[in-house]
């Protein structure tokens, strides 16, 4: 479902890896740890069709168009990314779809109680309020996001890191339920959060193969 | 404590000084003109002109050159340092939010502080702060030195132009809400252009184009919209203010012709007054663009945080 064949990604002149090589079947539960830094975010920009290549080849179901990529693929990156729009809008990114899913996702990114408390609820504007929202709840929010799309494939880069523990164990939780029938690839600095995947892989393990 | 009085506390040596050389400056200007308008009176009453007046006229002649060019000087160099405390206590602040006080530091938001209200701020300290203070002393002490030249003719000037004053300042209360309005957008159309750019990853991922151009195209069109309104609202009230204050000067040279013909004052005085005229006319039709520029500064100043 994914190959990565001897990748190698440079950033204003700088090497960021070389020869890096991945395969994940589909429906595999891939991990990816390493240290801060050594390119475990640009590898899942590079996946998800959002960095190109200085070399190698990249398949994604079949598909080795970025754009075509970036339509296949879920991210939740370690950044929220919120606009300034509405709860419902950075949810949607102005799709339809049904509210009964809306509803779920909400339900299981743990966003449904705090928006019940909002008085225009899932239609709350973010815009003025970037201050007021906390981590966790634009994480959140970022995540149903995710969950909103239905990709098959989902790219998750370290999505409980602004979370406290108590959350973290709640989202994780509910990550695990909703990547049941779907290829996943994690990448983190942190295995306790990998507990069930088919694969933990170290980053340098990648690299030259 | 409001910024304002922070940046005047710890500047007050400088403001001090800048309050001092506007009230010396202006006295020294008063002085000049009311000796010119006696030399006048002594030229057409055919009198004999003294050397000692010439040189009391003469050192008035430089003290008001030395007074204006220090009032001038001091005025903007406190202008500088109230605008250097502002940028660094901004800054100081800033520095200190990133250290752990707040959880994200939203670029979009302190850029858009810094070019705006930051920007303003300064630019209003440099050009306008300084000189509402020599222009209001100006403006009291000439008043104070006409009412008692002549009473009427004081009158004939101030009573229009009061009245032409409370005109031009009700129209300017309905500035207030606007400059607000206009500023508020502003901030919302840099917010977004910060998110989209810093959210790019995310629009391309879930095909959020269409939401984002939308987004951006309605936070600038209600921008646009908001300055646009203002400024034309400003440009209304600042060329009726414009025409109207002609009036006071016409009625002064009206009034003024018809008493010297008249013998009831002598020509100097009426050039006294012809000269006097501009400082107090100045303070008082200048009135309602100081008051909507400062408030427009402490609008401004309230969106600072300093440290």
């Amino acid at each position: 479902m994914i190959r990565l064949e001897k990748v190698s990604f440079s950033y204003d002149k700088q090497e960021i890896f070389r020869d890096l090589s991945l395969h994940v079947e589909k429906n595999e539960k891939v991990g990816i740890v390493g240290e801060s830094g050594c390119g475990k975010s640009t590898l899942l920009k590079l996946i998800a069709g959002l960095y190109l290549p200085s070399e190698g080849k990249i398949c994604v179901d079949g598909e080795t168009d970025p754009a075509r990529i970036s339509r296949k693929v879920s991210v939740v990156m370690q950044a929220p990314m919120l606009l300034p729009m509405t709860i419902m809008e950075n949810i949607t990114m102005g799709h339809e779809y049904p509210a009964e899913r809306i509803d779920r996702v909400c339900e299981e990114a743990q966003l449904s109680k705090w928006i019940g408390t909002l008085s225009e609820g899932i239609n709350t504007y973010l815009g003025d309020r970037s201050d007021e929202l906390s981590g966790g709840q634009a994480q959140r929010i970022a995540i149903a996001r995710a969950m909103c799309k239905d990709a098959q494939i989902i790219l998750l880069d370290e999505p409980t890191s602004a979370l406290d523990a108590e959350n973290t164990a709640a989202v994780l939780e509910a990550l695990r339920r909703y990547t049941v029938d779907k290829t996943v690839v994690h990448v983190t600095h942190r295995p306790e959060h990998l507990k069930g995947y088919d694969r933990i892989l170290k980053m340098e393990d990648l690299i030259g193969k | 404590m409001p910024v304002l009085k922070i940046l005047l506390k710890r500047n007050r040596i400088w403001v001090f000084a800048a309050i001092l050389a506007a009230l010396v400056s202006n006295l020294s200007q008063m002085f000049y003109f009311v000796f010119v308008g006696k030399l006048v009176d002594k030229i057409a009453g055919r009198q004999t002109i003294e050397y000692s007046f010439i040189a009391i006229l003469a050192v008035f002649m430089i003290a008001n050159v030395v007074t204006v060019s220090l009032n001038h000087y001091i005025g903007h160099m406190t202008a500088e340092k109230m605008a250097h405390s502002l940028r660094m206590g901004y800054a100081r602040k800033l520095l200190k939010k990133t250290n752990g006080e707040n959880r994200s530091c939203d670029a979009g938001q302190i850029m858009s502080v810094v070019q705006n209200e930051l920007a303003q701020a300064d630019a209003y300290l440099g050009n306008t702060f300084f000189d509402i203070f020599s222009m209001t002393f100006s403006g009291i002490l000439v008043l104070v030195f006409l009412l008692f030249q002549n009473a009427l003719l004081t009158m004939t000037l101030l009573i229009p132009a009061i009245l032409i004053l409370v005109y031009v300042l009700i129209l300017s209360k309905r500035m207030t809400p606007l400059v607000s309005e206009t500023q508020n957008a502003k901030n919302r159309m840099n917010h977004a252009v910060y998110s989209t750019v810093h959210a790019f990853p995310a629009i391309r991922i879930f095909d959020g184009e269409k939401l984002a151009m939308h987004t951006f195209q309605r936070e600038t069109t209600d921008w646009v919209r908001s300055a646009t309104k203002l400024e034309r609202r400003s440009a209304l009230y600042n060329s009726l203010s414009g025409v109207l204050s002609g009036i006071p000067l016409l009625l002064l040279l009206l009034a003024g012709g018809y008493m010297v013909l008249d013998g009831h004052i002598m020509l100097g005085t009426l050039i006294v007054f012809l000269n006097l005229q501009k400082s107090l006319m100045g303070f008082i039709m200048n009135l309602p663009a100081w008051i909507g520029g400062f408030k427009i500064f402490t609008a401004n100043l309230t969106r600072i945080e300093i440290e």
